[in-house]
């Protein structure tokens, strides 16, 4: 194109534009390869962390069983408490910065009145945690297609009031990286009345996490730590579900079809609410219980259903507060809670009605009767006849030390020698029948075994048997042991629970139940998923002779002017039982307060019965800690016991037409007029 | 292969760029549609906002086509030194925008200067080219001194603002027009051993740390999820899950779940990238590059050494504003804030493409037709 040259000349370019076009083309190849690398090669592994951005699983709550008595009312269920949490990090135009550095932290200090020590506590974890993961930010820098990194939440403070809640929620738009997070938080109406029995929540710690992972349980968790709340924890808790949501860069979560179109399956696990208890238990008993216990310091109370061995009452005294235990109140009240209660030398903690096992003094005496009046010699021949006297001067001799009696009863039969507790009769009849065929019947009546209540651990407690003395007294034994065996002192102790159960299977005519205390599970509406029906342990063949002669001394107990327990007889209600008063030797540790001393070297107090004498339904075992003579300080509980159940028996006989009313005790107040 | 028959000047328009341009218009604002479709408030009406500057654009690229390009010979000094006074202008008023001034407020309507300068640039650049005496052999490196100095000017003002991705085009777009040159192989020697002793030099002393941290963050890879990174980050994943085929149209979950800050402006093609996949991506890379081969192919037939210069001035604008931008999101280069042809979403970006592409058609159409040569004798001779 020379001809063109009256213009400038392009000649001299010609050759450069093919270089250019050569770079040309190989800069676009280049970008073609990576978009090649980026969306075909690795499209997978991106695809992946764009779900990532945007799908987050979300944990659903579940709720936890509610614990009802027998009668309807709720003993333990779940209420909202308000926790207050804030993350460490927020993202700031664009940036990440530190909470503890941007406005949201000055505000929050001032909206929750955080006092000064929690200020500084938290500025240091937040500022510590923020430190952390500016550098975990860096490794994962190093690293190609990692998990993004998981920004940790902190806790400001539990169970914040409603106040504060209703001003985090006004001025949510200022606080950036604060929530307030609703946990349901354990809830006993009843408070300490119902400690033992149902026990309380506590967060669940790293070595029972260990071992509980596979069954879902997870940091922060609240397990049941006694009584109901832990022996039927895997029916109580229920089981957590999840969610995945979509959510945005800045943490807002979307739905409708165009967000859940991204949403891979699974998408959901819906969870399962625990289930609901019914217990045998009727908590107005428990209450009248807690009344007639005024007085005294320590002690606990069992009754049971005779017909059934469903347990009406558990009480133990002292309790605690289990709206405490289980964090209604903040972590600090917990441990504050726990450093006292264990402290305590009346040992609060301890479920005084299973877990611990005493001397039963004479209430144990309708058993050495019985073994008494079974007991043959080598012809076949009874050992012993119920209607021959004894001759009580108050004490006898054995060996070479005296075995006293309570008074100088002079001459008793087997019946008066129950009714009047006399010591000599049994020593004598123990020593006629051996230690052995005590503890055969004592073992019958289930002494001496776990009962398998299943919510606290058990005391078997002891009855000592000639093998027993073997082992444990290298063959050191006396015969004196079997005369304080029979007055059911020295080595014998049985939980008040063992001594309920026995009761009702002397009242009932030898039946031995299993004791239950949950009578039912129900769902959280209400329908009953497992019923408990009654279970017979063992039939115990008594004569019915020998039977009625019991009776009869258990009754005069009560009901005779001679009777141990005739002072404090009730009026309107028809009782037999027997009282217990057993001796207890307390080492003091030198320097010990006197009048501490004093107290652990008192008696126990026992009764044990049954009522109504003539068509028996309940059996009860009381014991006051050091509370002296059992006829005085453990029978007027039991017959408060025993007339308080009448009467709610004669309440909740309603005429036929009324009976579809919802049980009595706290109504909602919904549809109140 | 010249000859696309003879007549009027409808008959002599280049079709092809037209249709290239064209069809880049389209997608760029049906992509900004998608790019803005989450947003609810005055930005989802962006795609409209561009609908207007391309009209603008349009009138734009049709009035400087119609004029003879060596009017703009004529005032391509003038024009260059406006458009420095503008930078200059910015300097001392200019509007912080992330902690850099870039624009000019002229009522109401933000105005980049430093956009338009990369035209000016051209412009005077070809001028110089086309008056300088026409040596026979190669270059010395004192007779491109002019032509740097004019080049270092707008390089330096905009570094000052401070804008680190417009100021290389510029220095880029100086590059291409002097490889056009010979030059002589001891002047290259020369370049190069400036250029190892300056560019150190340059990173100590002519960089700011925002600048400095994004090219850091760049060569670290895998980048600093928290700060600089995280836009080519997010961007980076949104290529990759557009995957062979793509989302579909607006509904890439990085885009529409707000992992892409400046869809709109830096990162169009991510969103591109995730609602159409490879294919969507290899459709644009392709018309991207057919436009600069194209431009090369109207210098080459260039009348004149001005067109041939401007033509590929335009070219090596659109083409290292198209790299730069994809480079930078797909994380083969550093992050510098460059918008991406008729695909970004601004008024003076917008206006200065198509102020090239005017140009660039000027050219096309005006280069010799055998046919015409008679005619052109008579009108062209000086």
């Amino acid at each position: 194109m020379t001809y063109l040259g009256q213009r400038s000349d392009t000649a001299e370019f010609r050759r450069r534009f093919r270089w250019h076009a050569l770079f040309v083309v190989l800069v676009f190849g280049v970008l073609v390869g990576r978009m090649f690398q980026l969306q075909v090669v690795q499209g997978a592994d991106y695809q992946e962390a764009a779900r990532e951005n945007i799908i987050r699983r979300v944990t659903l709550a579940t709720t936890r069983g509610v614990v009802r008595d027998s009668q309807g009312r709720v003993l333990a269920s779940s209420r909202p408490s308000y926790n207050v949490y804030l993350v460490p990090l927020v993202r700031v135009d664009r940036k990440y910065r530190c909470l503890a550095e941007t406005e949201s932290w000055t505000k929050l200090i001032d909206y929750m009145r955080l006092t000064a020590e929690e200020r500084q506590r938290l500025e240091k974890k937040i500022n510590d945690m923020c430190v952390d993961l500016f550098r975990r930010f860096e490794e994962q820098k190093k690293e190609r297609n990692k998990k993004p990194v998981h920004v940790p939440q902190v806790l400001v403070r539990e169970d914040v009031s409603r106040d504060i809640v209703a001003t985090l929620e006004t001025h949510e738009s200022e606080l950036k990286g604060v929530e307030v997070v609703s946990v349901p938080v354990r809830y006993y109406p009843y408070g300490d009345l119902s400690a033992h029995m149902l026990g309380y929540m506590s967060e669940i710690d790293g070595e029972m996490l260990s071992r509980l992972r596979a069954f879902k349980y997870i940091e922060g968790d609240r397990i049941g730590a006694a009584g109901v709340e832990r022996g039927w924890e895997s029916y109580l808790r229920g089981l957590r579900g999840w969610e995945k949501v979509i959510v945005d860069a800045h943490n807002t979560r979307h739905s409708g079809p165009e967000a859940e179109r991204l949403l891979d399956e699974p998408r959901r696990l819906d969870p399962v609410p625990g289930r609901d208890l019914r217990l045998t238990v009727d908590i107005e008993l428990v209450e009248a219980i807690d009344k007639a216990m005024r007085g005294q310091i320590a002690g606990s109370a069992v009754v049971t259903d005779v017909r059934t061995g469903r347990i009406l009452a558990l009480y133990s005294k002292p309790g605690f507060d289990p709206n405490v235990l289980s964090g209604g109140m903040g972590k600090q009240a917990i441990r504050d809670a726990i450093r006292r209660l264990y402290s305590d030398p009346l040992l609060p903690t301890l479920d005084k009605t299973m877990s611990g096992s005493y001397p039963p003094g004479s209430t144990f005496k309708p058993f050495s009767a019985l073994a008494g009046l079974r007991a043959m010699d080598d012809q076949g021949r009874r050992l012993i006849d119920p209607q021959r006297t004894t001759q009580c001067r108050g004490f006898i001799t054995y060996g070479k030390r005296p075995f006293r009696c309570t008074h100088v009863h002079g001459p008793v039969n087997l019946r008066d020698s129950i009714t009047r507790s006399c010591n000599v009769y049994f020593y004598q009849l123990g020593d006629q029948v051996g230690l052995d065929a005590l503890a055969k019947v004592a073992f019958d009546y289930g002494f001496g075994a776990k009962t398998g209540l299943g919510v606290n651990p058990e005391s078997s407690g002891r009855i000592p048997t000639m093998q027993w003395y073997a082992t444990h007294f290298k063959g050191q034994f006396r015969g004196g042991f079997t005369l304080n065996a029979a007055i059911g002192q020295g080595a014998t102790t049985t939980s008040v629970l063992q001594l309920a159960l026995a009761y009702a299977a002397l009242a009932n005519g030898g039946t031995l139940y299993q004791p239950q205390l949950v009578r039912a599970i129900e769902t959280s509406d209400g329908a009953v998923v497992q019923e408990f029906p009654p279970r017979v342990k063992r039939r115990i063949d008594i004569d019915p002779e020998h039977h009625r002669l019991l009776m009869s001394g258990l009754y005069g107990v009560v009901n005779e002017d001679e009777g141990t327990a005739y002072n404090e007889r009730p009026q309107g209600v028809d009782v037999a039982g027997k009282t217990g008063t057993a001796q207890t030797s307390h080492r003091g540790v030198h320097g010990e307060d006197q009048s501490k001393v004093w107290y652990f070297n008192r008696d126990h107090a026992w009764f044990a019965g049954f009522s109504p004498f003539h068509a028996p339904e309940i059996a009860f075992a009381v014991l006051i800690e050091h509370g002296g003579v059992g006829g005085k300080a453990a029978a007027p509980v039991a017959f408060a016991a025993a007339k308080e159940y009448q009467r709610l028996v004669a309440s909740r006989m309603v005429p036929k037409n009324n009976q579809n009313k919802a049980p009595p005790g706290p109504r909602r107040k919904k549809g109140a007029p | 292969m010249l000859d696309r028959g003879e007549g009027g000047f409808g008959e002599r328009i280049d079709w092809a760029l037209f249709i290239a341009v064209a069809l880049l218009a389209v997608i760029g604002v049906v992509n900004l549609y998608s790019a803005t479709s989450v947003y609810t408030l005055s930005r989802a009406d962006m795609y409209v906002s561009q609908v207007y500057f391309l009209a603008a654009g349009s009138a734009l690229a049709i009035f400087v086509t119609v004029i003879d390009y060596r009017h703009f010979e004529r005032f391509a000094y003038p024009l260059y030194v406006a458009g420095m006074l503008s930078l200059v202008l910015v300097l001392a008023l200019g509007k912080g925008i992330r902690g850099s001034s870039r624009w000019i407020n002229l009522g109401g309507f933000g105005f980049q200067p430093s956009e338009f300068t990369k035209i000016w640039l051209i412009l005077a650049l070809a001028k110089y080219f086309h008056d300088s005496p026409r040596s026979d052999g190669p270059k010395l490196l004192r007779e491109l001194t002019v032509p740097a100095v004019l080049a270092f000017i707008p390089f330096f003002l905009v570094l000052k603002q401070p804008d680190l991705g417009t100021a290389l085009i510029h220095g880029l777009i100086f590059l291409a027009i002097v490889a056009l040159q010979r030059i002589r192989i001891s002047s290259l020697v020369l370049l190069f051993s400036v250029s190892a002793i300056g560019l150190p030099l340059f990173w100590m002393f002519g960089m700011k740390a925002y600048q400095k941290e994004r090219i850091t963050s760049f060569l670290s890879p895998e980048t600093d999820i928290t700060g600089t990174g995280y836009h080519a980050y997010h961007a980076r994943i949104a290529i990759g899950n557009g995957g062979l085929l793509g989302q579909g149209f607006a509904k890439g979950s990085q885009n529409q779940y707000y992992f892409l800050p400046d869809q709109y402006s830096d990162f169009p093609f991510s969103v591109l990238s995730e609602d159409w996949g490879f294919v969507g991506c290899l459709v644009l890379l392709s018309i991207y590059a057919f436009l600069v081969l194209w431009a090369l192919r109207i210098a080459s037939q260039a009348k004149d050494r001005f067109g041939a210069v401007v033509a590929v001035g335009v070219g090596a604008l659109l083409f290292w504003h198209s790299v730069f931008n994809i480079g930078m999101v797909s994380g083969v280069l550093p992050v510098v804030g460059v918008t991406l042809p008729l695909m970004s979403y601004g008024g003076s970006s917008l206006l200065t493409i198509m102020l090239g592409v005017g140009l660039l058609m000027n050219v096309s159409i005006r280069r010799p037709h055998l046919a015409q040569i008679h005619t052109r004798q008579l009108v062209f001779v000086r």
